[in-house]
């Protein structure tokens, strides 16, 4: 795994989620995590479940996976918790004559590999994707028997529930009585594809119908100088307001207090953030070209649109500024951890077999 | 013989299910069953059933479908005929089961209660079907060992769907249109999609003989339950330790076998009528639907302006035939400005790419004027008695190229040398290919059937879809897996690969959509798992003069004029036509055709290819 316990980010807490799952299976009875960063300090392991030392270093991280698994041996199965670890764990589970088992995130999957990670991602006997979107656009290159490639998507955490808006904490921000559109994410300069452009785009013809929209930033990381730049080209300085990274806490007092969530991305490979949004209730807006599609459940949890239709992009905000209509909370209940648990049983039953 | 669907939302995360969307895919399918339609959808909203009627057994409401058992545990959804249905009834009353119609619908839900899943291996007919297990909670889908009936199905990870045809399953407007390269090469190779392939990523087709579980995690892979190859090997195995059969017993043993198989396929509540062509294989078959006791036989026969008075011309043997076995016959004109009218509905009926069918098309368009709604074929005799040049030529090719062609090198050597040369003379552009390929069976049959030869095909593909294409079709090695377990004696292996291969991907997919968008069901009953099994024996001792024995069935002979005449297939000016209607006479030409109005193909195409 790149990374479980000790970790951040999403694939991190996906991941904690798969071994919490794996803790509760009665087909397991032991789950050794060789992570590539983290560590576990702090958190507290689920029974069954034993991680590593974190090695960063490619060949330290080969050198423990393989101490791992002569340690660990016999046992019945590999999980790959990346596309790129594939060859390293497809050279162990060979030696071991044992299943493998690939998860895969995002836009990882979505082009074709190199010849070797795909040789070694073809031989898997299971291959986890996060969405149905993610599955297709592997599909489209790996020479797999479409019924080894199954779809497990992220849990929302129950902390996210609706409640009443915190107007201190928006009183400190300086967004008491604002009509907040809110977008929650890295700002990695590989993660340009999450659309906030896009925003910027529309956001003088939303201020037309809306002067008091404000458009609030989570996140942090290496493009939000860039950003920020560009917000500023755009003389929308006064709207747009970077927050940088914040703590759950800050984030659910965000969800619950803003007028609508948007992220109009093109590459999501799931999109959590759409999920923990629309649980606190807050409507919810999305592509409708990636795995948006998934946490948006094709539209019944949140709004679907074409991410490069400026104009249905300013409709849909516009109306949503313009309603009190919530999300139904209860449509996320899908994603609750016991449901993905009870997959995740199956599918080790499945790999057993 | 009907159009089903069905919606799954196995997934947890999944929305139920649409009743809409299940709409949208039956009526697509309309034209496959006009005499009634149905829909059932589970309380809980994760399953639902569609089912387009054409009524042809237990015409009554109590045939109706979807169908449910008593206590609704079981729901089944069917297309097709369970020919031995009311033996398999005698046997689940006798167990204690009550049944509510006269239908063999019904029989489908009483024999999976019973048996489970391993019901398929009692079933003789040709079928497509899902039941759904409600204390199981889970799909079970079923073809029928020849495919003679189709089954299509799309899993995104969410949702399964499953209908009797490709393009229904897209009307239903959520299956993704993403373009399948290995059905595009395959296409292109063969002249047809081969299974489990479809043009469309998303789509596959359950392959014939197979079985399909879908529960909470998704489809299963497919599970095979029957394989021609494995009929003939145990019949290689078993012929060791008999006396190869006199040409006397070969007929007797000929002859009972397929009466019993023509007397199944006879089972109906409605009329039943026969193509009828001038050759072996119809007329054979309207014989024996007299000899098992049908009075009043109606046949068809096509022909065209352009060959009265030619050899082509099958009217007047067919009139032969027609008096000799008693029936009521009908010659249809089928003339040019038909052919042109009708053109664009071929191509909106034609459900995957195909060079063929058009003969189909109006054969029964012909039968469904005459008021038929049921008729029998004789189509598959060229496979089971071995009539393609196909059983002589491959083992000879083999025999003749298997020293050479197992020269590292020396096959790509020659056909680098010799495709120019092949080209030059006007020679057929795949005997270039003849040291590469015709060592092996499998070579030496694509060689045969092909369409295309591989390396043609960077002259009319895009480069990224072939490259992938051909990489995941892997065409020799596909063709050669239909050959697991491997028969010994050539004719099995030829009448497996012609079966497998050919006969499924081509002959019976055309047969389904040209019949099915008149209304019209084809029953094949020289395509039969129970004739195979009785046919193979004969076969691989040493089958001569295999479709002589079948002219030989009746109890009255076809005439040796019948016997005699060359096999010509069943030819028409259709090709002419085509140089008119579409500037192309030949099946290359008409693939691009296809490929030109399929919007599947049409990223495929490159440039037009240079003339063979």
């Amino acid at each position: 795994m790149t990374e479980a316990f000790g970790g951040s980010g999403g694939i991190a807490q996906y991941n904690r989620d798969l071994l919490w799952a794996l803790s509760k299976s009665n087909s397991v009875s032991e789950v050794v995590v060789v992570p590539r960063l983290g560590s576990s300090g702090g958190d507290a392991l689920p029974t069954k479940v034993r991680q590593l030392d974190a090695s960063r270093a490619r060949t330290t991280y080969v050198a423990r996976s393989v101490s791992a698994a002569m340690q660990s041996w016999p046992f019945d199965a590999i999980f790959c918790g990346h596309l790129y670890h594939m060859p390293l764990a497809a050279l162990i589970g060979r030696t071991a004559q044992v299943p493998l088992w690939l998860q895969t995130h995002g836009v990882d999957a979505w082009r074709r590999p190199d010849p070797i990670i795909r040789y070694a991602a073809e031989h898997s006997q299971l291959i986890t994707t996060v969405s149905r979107h993610t599955k297709r656009k592997l599909l489209a290159w790996a020479n797999i028997e479409p019924e080894r490639v199954r779809v497990l998507p992220n849990t929302v955490r129950p902390m996210f529930s609706p409640g009443p808006a915190d107007q201190r904490f928006m009183e400190q921000l300086g967004l008491a009585d604002q009509k907040v559109i809110l977008t929650v994410s890295r700002l990695s300069s590989a993660d340009f594809y999450k659309g906030h452009h896009r925003i910027f785009q529309i956001l003088p013809s939303i201020l037309k119908f809306h002067p008091d929209a404000r458009y609030v930033i989570v996140g942090d990381g290496d493009a939000r100088a860039e950003l920020q730049q560009d917000v500023a080209r755009r003389g929308l300085s006064s709207v747009v307001l970077f927050l940088g990274g914040r703590s759950d806490t800050d984030v659910l007092s965000l969800y619950r207090s803003s007028k609508v969530f948007a992220m109009p991305s093109t590459k999501e490979g799931f999109g959590i953030v759409f999920l923990e949004a629309a649980a606190t209730g807050l409507p919810v807006i999305g592509g409708n070209r990636d795995g948006s599609a998934d946490a948006l459940a094709d539209g019944l949890i949140g709004r679907m649109i074409d991410p490069e239709d400026e104009d249905a992009l300013t409709e849909t905000l516009v109306s949503a500024l313009a309603g009190s209509a919530k999300a139904d909370a209860n449509s996320v209940g899908r994603f609750a951890f016991e449901n993905f648990a009870r997959h995740v049983d199956d599918l080790v039953q499945r790999l057993a077999c | 013989m009907c159009g089903i669907n069905g919606i799954f939302a196995y997934h947890y995360a999944a929305n139920p299910i649409d009743r809409d969307e299940l709409v949208r895919t039956r009526e697509h399918m309309a034209a496959r069953g006009p005499d009634g339609k149905g829909e059932w959808i589970s309380k809980d909203g994760r399953i639902g059933f569609g089912h387009r009627r054409l009524s042809i057994i237990d015409l009554s409401q109590a045939g109706a479908q979807p169908m449910l058992n008593d206590d609704g545990s079981l729901s089944v959804t069917f297309n097709g005929e369970i020919y031995n249905y009311r033996e398999l009834r005698r046997g689940l009353e006798a167990k204690g089961y009550v049944f509510r119609s006269n239908s063999d619908t019904e029989v489908l839900l009483h024999l999976y209660a019973d048996k489970g899943e391993a019901m398929v291996h009692d079933l003789r007919g040709m079928f497509a079907f899902a039941i759904w297990d409600e204390r199981r909670r889970r799909t079970f889908l079923a073809r029928d060992p020849y495919g003679i009936k189709p089954l299509y199905y799309a899993d995104d990870g969410w949702t399964f769907r499953f209908a009797s045809q490709v393009k229904a399953l897209l009307a239903g407007g959520v299956v993704s249109r993403d373009a399948e390269p290995a059905g595009i090469v395959g296409f292109y190779l063969w002249g047809s999609v081969p299974e489990p392939f479809t043009t469309y990523q998303a789509i596959r087709a359950l392959p014939a003989g197979t079985t399909l579980r879908v529960d909470q995690i998704g489809a299963d892979t497919p599970r095979r339950y029957h394989s021609i190859a494995q009929v003939y090997a145990n019949s290689e195995i078993a012929a060791r330790s008999r006396n190869v059969p006199t040409l006397a017993e070969a007929q007797e043993h000929i002859r009972h076998a397929l009466l019993d198989s023509v007397r199944h396929h006879l089972i109906a509540d409605v009329p039943v009528g026969a193509f009828l062509s001038g050759g072996i294989d119809s007329g054979a078959v309207v014989g024996l639907m007299r000899d098992a006791g049908q009075q009043d036989i109606q046949t068809v026969t096509l022909t065209f302006d352009e060959f009265q008075g030619c050899p082509d011309d099958e009217a007047p043997l067919a009139e032969i035939v027609a008096r000799l076995y008693g029936a009521r016959h009908a010659t249809r004109v089928v003339t040019r400005s038909e052919f042109e009218a009708d053109l664009p509905r071929v191509l909106e009926a034609m459900d995957q790419p195909s060079v063929d069918g058009l003969n189909t098309w109006f054969v029964s368009k012909a039968a469904a004027e005459l008021g038929l709604k049921v008729v029998i074929s004789g189509l598959g005799g060229d496979e089971v008695f071995g009539g393609y040049p196909s059983f002589k030529d491959v083992p000879n090719w083999v025999r003749l190229m298997s020293g050479p062609s197992h020269v590292p090198g020396l096959g790509r050597m020659t056909r680098a040398v010799c495709r120019p040369l092949v080209r030059r003379l006007g020679m057929n552009p795949k005997a270039a290919g003849m040291v590469e390929l015709g060592g092996s069976y499998a070579g030496a049959y694509l060689l045969r059937r092909g369409l295309f030869m591989p390396w043609e095909l960077s002259d009319v593909i895009n480069p990224d879809i072939l490259r992938m294409g051909l990489d995941r079709l892997d065409p020799v090695r596909r063709v050669g897996a239909q050959l697991r377990p491997t028969p010994a004696s050539a004719h099995g292996k030829i009448s497996t690969l012609e079966s497998t291969l050919y006969m499924r991907n081509q002959l019976l997919r055309d047969t389904d959509w040209a019949s099915m968008a008149h209304s019209l069901e084809v029953r094949v009953p020289l395509i039969d798992s129970v004739l195979l099994q009785s046919m193979a024996p004969i076969a691989v001792a040493g089958l001569k003069n295999g479709k002589s024995l079948l002219a030989g069935a009746p109890a009255t002979a076809l005439s040796e004029a019948v016997v005699r005449r060359p096999k010509r297939g069943f030819k028409t000016p259709i090709e002419e036509w085509m140089r008119s209607a579409v500037n192309t006479p030949s099946a290359r030409g008409w693939s691009k055709t296809i490929a030109a109005s399929a919007d599947s193909l049409q990223p495929s195409l490159r440039k037009p290819l240079p003339a063979a």
